[in-house]
């Protein structure tokens, strides 16, 4: 027998083993849901490891369950990681669970279309799992949350191209400061989270001559790029609100991303507008109380400093407060990112105050899967789920922010409430694109030798090109969907000429595609206009 | 040995496969999928599938069926050159055969696109494409969405032209795409023209006038219509009509969504000009 022979069997025999080895997991495989066809099976797939989220989930499929003792409800906990590639393995090959989380990155309309059902509809009747409720019985699914699910530009609920609701969310999280009480009670001589920018850098520099007596090895900020941007967005922003009102181009008391970039390139603002140099002049402030090499760190590697005692203080998500909790051997605590007052002689001068949080949007919206076995009893699913008791008890579990109407927030997450007697947003130069040049030199700001100086010189150069870069990348992301619309209108068209096209989808499709493609050619009409000296 | 219910499982998706295989055969081979089945797809994004839906009723002389194939092949992938081709032939061929019909208008409208964004032409072809379909039927809905995109081609594509040329320019559209046929196509273009002018720095009481206008036509875009209160206020208070200005900001606060992050601002806004001697 040749070697070639020997070899073609061996293929051969590995090949009939792991047929076998499949067909008898299949045949050996408990499936109650297969067994008992009397049984039906709801899966629901999400990617919110974090501790309490899974546990709230488990509880309320748990009493789904009770109430419905012919249905079984499974959770699929896929790690973030590994999403993107369970997701569209799932969806193209057919095994997709009934309901999944949604989010607009990973969820591009031609997969919503393809994919998953509208629930536009059915988001318009009452929720039926509310009907003990008298001020929810009567009242759309939709007009039970608390900001009535309003389309968003960030939501990840409402498709803004396809004009339909997609999913109905459970919950709410902000960006808050999460510290060690008792470091801090020790530092300070009393638990009192900071109320300026001002106490929290005294704040920092409290820990900082804490650690040195102590000699423990304690810094007062966790750091990590991700952690830094939670702390400069809001600065950059607050430092420069005034200056925001007067490059709003249409009016409208917002500087959205399209004004900011397309001033900047006017040559209206720049880094050294006093109001930017003053945002900048903020991480001088703070980014020496963050431990050095804090920079080449990830956020797994931040929330490890806080949890080993080794850092003070950490800025993130409120998505990580359950885990912060419950896996710390010290009492946590949680306070808003304070910023200036308008008093403030050095970043004062161009604040309005803390920024609204009013926008929040409503997170971790389950979207109905086309090829659910079990349509209708997948949403019912999700009506329980979104009703209020479920909402109280995952926001309970989770700690994570309720978003159904009259849901006490649990007094643990009071401090992560959004604030929504707040000020418009100022310019964030982080959002407006170029994000790798404040990486990338972010050490001329922090440290010893911080200059707000030193990094406006080194960067003039590299944001005029990152920024007209990002404004000709919107204006080519637009083209893609300004185009897409031309085909859509057409298929609408058909669709809805006999009952009428006024107010019809339709209609409100051309409107949306005008105001887009208004946008884009204003984009390119600035970098024809202002080209790069 | 295996139970009957485990046999029953194994069996199950052969019995699936083949109904499904048997099935598709007979699709292929005989069925006419309904048109509605293309447009729905093309109205879902799922142009690739549109346009199989639309070939595979084989060559028969239905035009809209035609049309259908033209608008699904503009985006399904790959988009190539060739392909944007292939379906600006295929509209031309349908403008020859009959120019009069619907299903004439609707290509010359997409003949009209494809010279603006998905073949870019000149500005000359382009303004000329959608005046032929202003031409062809003005008091057709598709004459509206035509007027509204030539209006952003003579806004911010001709540069030629002074910024008061385009904007007078985009105005004289204004009897058809601010027509009622398609209200809230309509409050975009005038949305559209007051945004235009004030990209240009342009602020005067034509903005406040065309402002008015989208209010008072109207639209079902909450987080829009709310947009545009906040605009008739500041516009106003920049051109120093105090009392319209308040009169806007109230209005806004009136009816602000609940996520809307200007509450407060807006609130202080209209305070401190409240307070400034009329």
């Amino acid at each position: 027998m040749n070697r070639r022979r020997i070899r073609n069997l061996l293929v051969l025999a590995l090949l009939a083993a792991a047929y076998l080895f499949a067909a008898g997991r299949l045949l050996l495989r408990r499936g109650s849901g297969v067994v008992d066809p009397g049984i039906e099976v709801i899966r629901f797939a999400h990617w919110q490891i974090e501790p309490g989220v899974r546990e709230a989930f488990n509880e309320i499929a748990a009493d789904y369950m009770a109430l419905h003792p012919k249905v079984r409800v499974e959770q699929l906990d896929i790690p973030g990681r590994a999403w993107k590639q369970w997701l569209r393995t799932g969806l193209t090959g057919g095994t997709a669970p009934d309901l999944i989380e949604l989010a607009s990155y990973e969820n591009p309309d031609d997969m919503l279309a393809r994919y998953f059902t509208p629930i536009t509809s059915y988001l318009e009747e009452p929720n039926p799992y509310n009907a003990d409720e008298p001020d929810l019985r009567n009242v759309s699914w939709r007009k039970t949350y608390a900001a009535e699910l309003i389309p968003s530009e960030f939501g990840h609920y409402f498709s803004l191209n396809l004009l339909e609701y997609y999913g109905a969310p459970s919950a709410m999280v902000t960006v808050r400061v999460f510290y060690n009480r008792r470091l801090v009670a020790e530092a300070l001589g009393a638990d009192r989270p900071p109320q300026t920018f001002g106490e929290f850098v005294a704040l920092c520099a409290a820990l900082q001559h804490h650690a040195q007596v102590t000699g423990r090895p304690i810094v007062p900020l966790a750091g990590s790029w991700f952690n830094f941007t939670k702390i400069t967005d809001g600065l950059f922003s607050a430092a420069s609100q005034r200056v925001a009102l007067t490059l709003d181009l249409s009016h409208n008391l917002e500087m959205t991303k399209h004004e900011g970039l397309i001033t900047y390139i006017r040559g209206r603002w720049s880094l050294a507008t006093p109001a930017v140099r003053a945002g900048l002049e903020t991480v001088e402030a703070f980014g020496r109380y963050m431990g050095p090499g804090w920079v080449q760190l990830n956020r797994e590697d931040a929330m490890l400093q806080f949890l080993q005692g080794r850092a003070a203080m950490l800025v993130t998500g409120t998505w990580d407060a359950g885990g912060l909790v419950t896996q710390s051997a010290f009492p946590v605590g949680a306070f808003k990112m304070p910023t200036f007052r308008r008093d403030d002689p050095k970043y004062g001068r161009e604040t309005l105050g803390p920024e609204s949080e009013a926008g929040t949007f409503a997170g971790v919206p389950f979207g109905l899967t086309r090829g659910s076995r079990h349509p209708e009893r997948a949403l019912d699913f999700l009506r329980f789920l979104t009703c209020r008791k479920s909402n109280a008890k995952f926001s309970r579990i989770s700690t994570w922010l309720p978003v159904i109407k009259g849901v006490p927030v649990p007094p643990v997450s009071a401090s992560f409430r959004p604030v929504e007697d707040g000020y418009v947003a100022g310019i964030n130069i982080r959002y407006l694109g170029g994000a790798e040049v404040l990486m990338q030199n972010m050490y001329l700001l922090s440290g010893n030798g911080a200059s707000a100086d030193a990094y406006i010189t080194k960067t003039r150069g590299l944001y005029d090109r990152a920024y007209r870069e990002e404004l000709e990348r919107v204006a080519h992301v637009s083209l893609t969907t300004v185009r897409q619309k031309d085909s859509v209108l057409a298929g609408l068209y058909q669709l809805e000429r006999p009952a009428g096209l006024g107010r019809a989808k339709f209609d409100r499709m051309a409107a949306n595609q005008l105001t887009v493609e208004a946008d884009r050619l204003q984009n390119l009409r600035t970098l024809a206009d202002y080209p790069l000296k | 040995m295996p139970r009957r219910t485990d046999v029953a499982r194994v069996s199950r998706p052969v019995f699936l496969l083949t109904w499904i295989l048997a099935f598709g055969a007979a699709a292929t081979s005989h069925a006419a999928p309904a048109a509605d089945e293309g447009w729905q797809l093309l109205a879902g994004y799922l142009f690739r599938d549109a346009h199989d839906a639309f070939t595979r009723e084989g060559a028969g002389p239905d035009r809209l069926r035609a049309l259908g194939e033209a608008a699904s092949l503009l985006n399904a992938p790959p988009i190539t050159a060739g392909r944007v081709a292939q379906a600006e032939a295929r509209l031309r061929e349908l403008v020859a055969a009959d120019p009069a019909d619907e299903p004439a208008l609707y290509a010359r409208y997409l003949l009209a696109r494809i010279a603006h964004l998905h073949r870019p032409a000149e500005g000359a072809e382009i303004e000329s494409a959608y005046r032929a379909v202003i031409a062809a039927g003005p008091g057709h809905p598709l004459a509206q969405l035509a007027a509204g995109k030539l209006s952003l081609l003579l806004l911010y594509e001709r540069p030629d032209l002074k910024v008061p040329q385009r904007l007078a320019a985009a105005v004289a559209l204004a009897p058809v795409a601010g027509g009622d046929l398609l209200p809230e196509t309509a409050c975009a273009y005038y949305r559209t023209l007051a945004d235009a002018a004030m990209f240009y720095d342009v602020l005067d009481a034509r903005v406040l006038v065309w402002l008015q206008r989208a209010d008072a036509i109207g639209t079902r875009d909450v987080v829009a219509a709310t947009g545009i209160r906040i605009q008739l206020a500041e516009v106003a208070r920049a051109l120093g009509r105090r009392d319209e200005a308040l009169g806007y900001y109230r209005q806004f606060l009136a009816t602000a969504v609940p996520t809307d992050n200007r509450y407060r601002t807006a609130a202080e806004r209209m305070a401190e000009l409240a307070q400034e001697p009329r």
